[in-house]
């Protein structure tokens, strides 16, 4: 038999030096978008004038209200964080292990005050505790006061818990039922057996629960600027706001030393946690088990169901319930009867006040961008990174992280002192304009994206592009009629969660915006400083619907796609 | 033919294979054999093109396809591959994955519409698919999985057909009528045949020459009789024979183990194991004898019935030999004395080697 091989020559095959190319670009780019941002803000904590001097450092470590408002950081975030973690733990016990009955629907509202924006949160609480709310008939003394500490502390709590709680019962569902079982044939009761053998498996995944918890409660700026500013209690996070808003002479090293500090708190903390999860891998083989282990008497499990059920609609509907009712009377303050019924706060936002129309427009256009932006540049560095093991791809997935994990106000700052002037001598005059918001958002939501896609590249054998290939297949075509059929549900979530978190952000837009340029978080902040109540409420409970659509689209698309039947 | 020279490939500090030079006759069914990490699978994706070698060149036929500096790319090489993993495309039905194989390679013959579809109804029923050609991967046995990865490979009519472990994940009764279909295709395609596996039967049972190798090198290229009865390495003995190493000392063509008279005659055994003072035998080729006679004295240690034979552990020494007899033979009990010979050298007579029948 004759070997027929097409007269081509080798020339065209590829060669190994060209290959390195496209790479050293792509990590040049990594570097100036991801890590030059943080690099410039740290060389402008070192700045005073034209010189290097640690002289911003004394001054802000000398400041007293620096103090004030590092401890107060650290007590709200130990404190929402503790309560976060006790609500995450005790859900994740009760629905992964018990026979309480309608767990999906249960679920879906645990998730309610995580896909909502915390702000819009806070705003519902304020509506369901205040003087006119459902609790209104109660005396002062008895209705908790959220302007404060503890208020903080609540909602950020209520915000954060699913984290801990989707971690949790991840781990709790992949302990063996077995371990257990040996445990209680070796005499442990079943106290014992939790504390000894259920707790200590668990704990990497409550761990790093919590320190998801913790990180996003260092990084909130929305629950602390709602009700902390008008109650003079400062945080890290609004601190740098105030500095940067309010300009003056130093306002800039100022905030950057204070935005280094507060990046090296949730650096520390990611470090431990990526360490702790580097121990948690034992666990993960085997597979999740959806089955009750602990069977409760008909009357102790109705009485658990109805605790949980007063608890999920407390903390998922109710308020936004009362939200809604405040949106739809005619002036703040008023009972909500028949009489006092009106559309006329909706009319207002959505035909009168024209920053309203603008700043929907502008949010959809921004997410939408960035949600195009990332999927595109977000699904190739996944592809190169779930096909490289190296040491290279690795950090530079870790570049890419730290924007995501630096809070809110920090890579705002950092997105300012680099844009302003990228590269010495090059003016690209974006800052104050929605071009510099949209250039914040992708280099914080990539990750996003890329975490999506990663996820769907590495479930996917890679064998399956092998064998396209060795059947002939370009890679044209087998982007289009292999990788991109396979990967497509999990890119479009990733799409999707950039898309619905870019169009309801608020840290970064707050210090970024300028006159055209408001965004909707912006939008809803300012109608609720200059106390339009019914005006915010009315424009949350707008988002709020159609954030809850958009979920339940997705759930829809979810389901249809699965009952296709075609994946393995 | 497919032609290897000098080929080394490194990873880092490890090395995958050194020195490799091979000769692949066109229709030639090849079996690479050796054990997980003994590099016979980075051999197999050097040929397809999913790598560079770090040293050596690949022709196929006349044409350099690959050297250190550039490789032709495996979707411009006539290949076709079958995967441990089958590589099926969960979204695509059977016919589909047939199909995309006809349009896509660039080897086929098969270019108008009409000629794709009468191949791609030709390949299933070749492989028996024919009735499963709408059916997605999800709704097919991993037997029925396997012929639809071997029809994607073989429809374009690849010249060379790689194909890595593709056995190894069905259940054993499947593995060995699986064995006879992908001879039978070999013989109906005539192309050539590369099959990477670290099971010895099978490797024994289809090709035309086994290739072992070990630690990146190739210990033993030849036919599978071969192989089988004229190890030239102690490796190879024992991976592919279980062969037991019985240590002596060489006179010629005479083997004395140690602390013995005994004089075992044979002219088959390789220099290289002469040189490492060993005489190998495998365990079908023991005769267990009364403890009175002469032989190597042991004791059993083991004895457990397998049906069609009896298999035996013997402590010789500070050796354990391996034996297995028929069970037409009488049975020794745990902890027996006996004597130990290998067939044909206790009367000394004959040193004529009973060739064995492979299926």
């Amino acid at each position: 038999m004759q070997l027929t091989m097409k007269p081509e020559h080798l020339e065209k095959g590829r060669h190994a030096s060209l290959q390195k190319l496209p790479r050293l670009i792509g990590i040049l780019m990594l570097i100036f978008f991801f890590l030059l941002p943080i690099i410039r803000l740290i060389m402008m904590s070192f700045t005073s004038g034209e010189s290097l001097s640690v002289s911003a450092y004394t001054e802000v470590l000398q400041d007293a209200v620096t103090w004030k408002t590092l401890w107060n950081t650290i007590g709200i975030v130990a404190g929402s964080t503790a309560l976060s973690m006790v609500l995450g733990v005790t859900m994740a016990a009760i629905m992964a292990y018990t026979n309480v009955r309608g767990k999906s629907v249960m679920q879906l509202l645990i998730f309610l005050p995580f896909i909502i924006p915390s702000y819009i949160t806070t705003l519902a609480w304020v509506q369901f505790l205040s003087a006119s709310g459902p609790l209104g008939g109660l005396p002062d003394w008895m209705r908790p006061e959220l302007y404060s500490v503890g208020g903080i502390i609540f909602v950020l709590g209520i915000s954060h818990y699913p984290l801990v709680y989707l971690m949790t019962v991840q781990v709790l569902r992949r302990i063996p039922r077995d371990a257990e079982l040996a445990a209680m044939v070796s005499g442990a009761s079943r106290f014992a057996c939790w504390r000894r053998i259920i707790l200590p498996m668990a704990l990497p995944g409550i761990l790093s629960g919590g320190l998801l918890a913790f990180l996003s409660n260092l990084d909130n700026f929305g629950v602390p600027a709602f009700l902390g500013i008008p109650a003079n209690i400062r945080v890290l996070s609004t601190y740098i706001y105030e500095q940067v808003i309010g300009y003056g002479p130093s306002a800039f090293s100022r905030a950057a030393v204070l935005s280094v500090l507060l990046g090296l708190l949730a650096i520390a903390v990611t470090f431990i946690q990526v360490w702790l999860l580097r121990k948690s891998n034992v666990t993960e083989t085997t597979v999740a088990d959806h089955a009750p282990r602990i069977h409760l008497t008909p009357i102790r499990r109705k009485s658990l169901q109805m605790l949980l059920w007063i608890f999920l609609l407390g903390t998922s509907l109710v308020p936004f319930l009362a939200m809604g009712t405040v949106s739809l009377v005619q002036a703040y303050g008023v009972d909500l009867t028949w009489k006092n019924l009106s559309f006329g706060n909706y009319h207002y936002i959505l035909f009168e006040d024209e920053k309203v129309i603008r700043s929907l427009r502008n949010s959809i256009l921004l997410g939408g961008v960035t949600a195009a932006v990332c999927l595109l540049f977000g699904t190739f560095f996944a592809y190169y990174r779930a096909r490289n093991q190296g040491k290279l791809p690795k950090i530079m997935e870790a570049i890419i992280t730290m924007p995501y994990a630096l809070p809110g106000t920090v890579l705002a700052l950092c997105i300012i002192l680099m844009w302003m002037q990228p590269l010495p001598g090059w003016y690209p005059g974006v800052y104050g304009t929605p071009a510099i918001i949209l250039i914040a958002y992708i280099t914080r939501f990539f990750v996003l994206q890329f975490r999506g896609s990663y996820t769907a590249f590495s479930q996917l054998d890679k064998r399956m592009e092998e064998a396209a290939r060795t059947n002939g297949a370009s890679s044209f075509v087998r982007w289009k009629q292999i990788l991109l059929p396979l990967i497509l549900p999990g890119v479009i979530s990733g799409a999707l969660l950039v898309f619905l978190t870019a169009l309801t952000e608020l840290t970064v837009s707050s210090m970024l915006w300028s006159s055209g340029s408001e965004t909707v978080g912006v939008i809803i902040f300012s109608f609720e400083q200059a106390g339009y109540s019914t005006y915010s409420t009315a424009f949350s409970s707008l988002i709020v619907l159609a954030i809850l659509l958009g979920a339940l689209g997705y759930l829809f698309i979810q389901h249809k796609w699965k009952q296709k039947g075609r994946k393995v | 033919m497919i032609a290897l020279q000098g080929i080394e490939k490194r990873y880092g500090d490890t090395t995958a294979l050194h020195e490799v030079d091979l000769t692949i006759q066109d229709g030639e069914f090849l079996a690479i054999l050796g054990p997980s990490g003994c590099g016979k699978t980075t051999l197999l994706r050097l040929l397809a093109g999913f790598m560079n070698p770090t040293v050596g060149t690949i022709q196929f036929g006349e044409k350099e396809v690959a050297n250190p500096r550039k490789s032709s790319k495996p979707e411009k090489r006539n290949i076709g591959m079958v995967f441990q993993s089958f590589a099926l495309w969960p979204h695509m039905n059977v016919e589909e994955h047939v199909r995309f194989a006809l349009k896509n390679h660039r080897f086929s013959n098969k270019s108008t519409a009409n000629e794709q579809e009468s191949r791609v109804t030709e390949v299933l029923q070749l492989v028996g698919m024919e009735a499963f050609r709408k059916r997605y991967p999800a709704a097919l046995s991993g037997g029925q999985q396997q012929r639809v990865a071997l029809a994607r490979a073989i429809a374009p009519e690849p010249d060379i057909l790689l194909m890595d472990e593709p056995l190894s994940a069905l259940d054993a009764e499947l593995r060995i009528s699986m064995r006879k279909e992908i001879k039978q295709i070999h013989r109906k395609l005539g192309a050539t045949i590369i099959y990477v596996t670290h099971d010895q039967a099978e490797a024994l049972a289809m090709a035309d020459r086994v290739l072992v190798m070990q630690q990146g090198r190739i210990e033993q290229a030849d036919k599978p009789e071969v192989i089988y009865q004229r190890p030239e390495t102690t490796f190879v003995a024992t991976f592919v024979g279980k062969a037991n190493l019985v240590k002596g000392s060489w006179k010629g063509d005479i083997f004395t183990p140690a602390d013995t008279n005994l004089c075992w005659k044979e002219a088959g055994v390789a220099e290289q194991l002469k040189q490492q003072h060993v005489f190998p035998v495998r365990p079908e080729q023991w005769e267990l004898l009364s403890a009175e006679e002469e032989g190597l004295p042991g004791q059993i240690t083991l004895s457990q019935f397998q049906g069609t034979e009896r298999h035996y552990v013997i402590q010789v020494g500070d050796m354990e030999y391996q034996a297995s007899l028929p069970i037409s033979l009488p049975a020794w009990r745990e902890g027996d004395h006996v004597a130990l010979q290998v067939k044909g050298q206790h009367a000394a007579s004959s040193t004529e080697p009973t060739m064995l029948e492979i299926t």
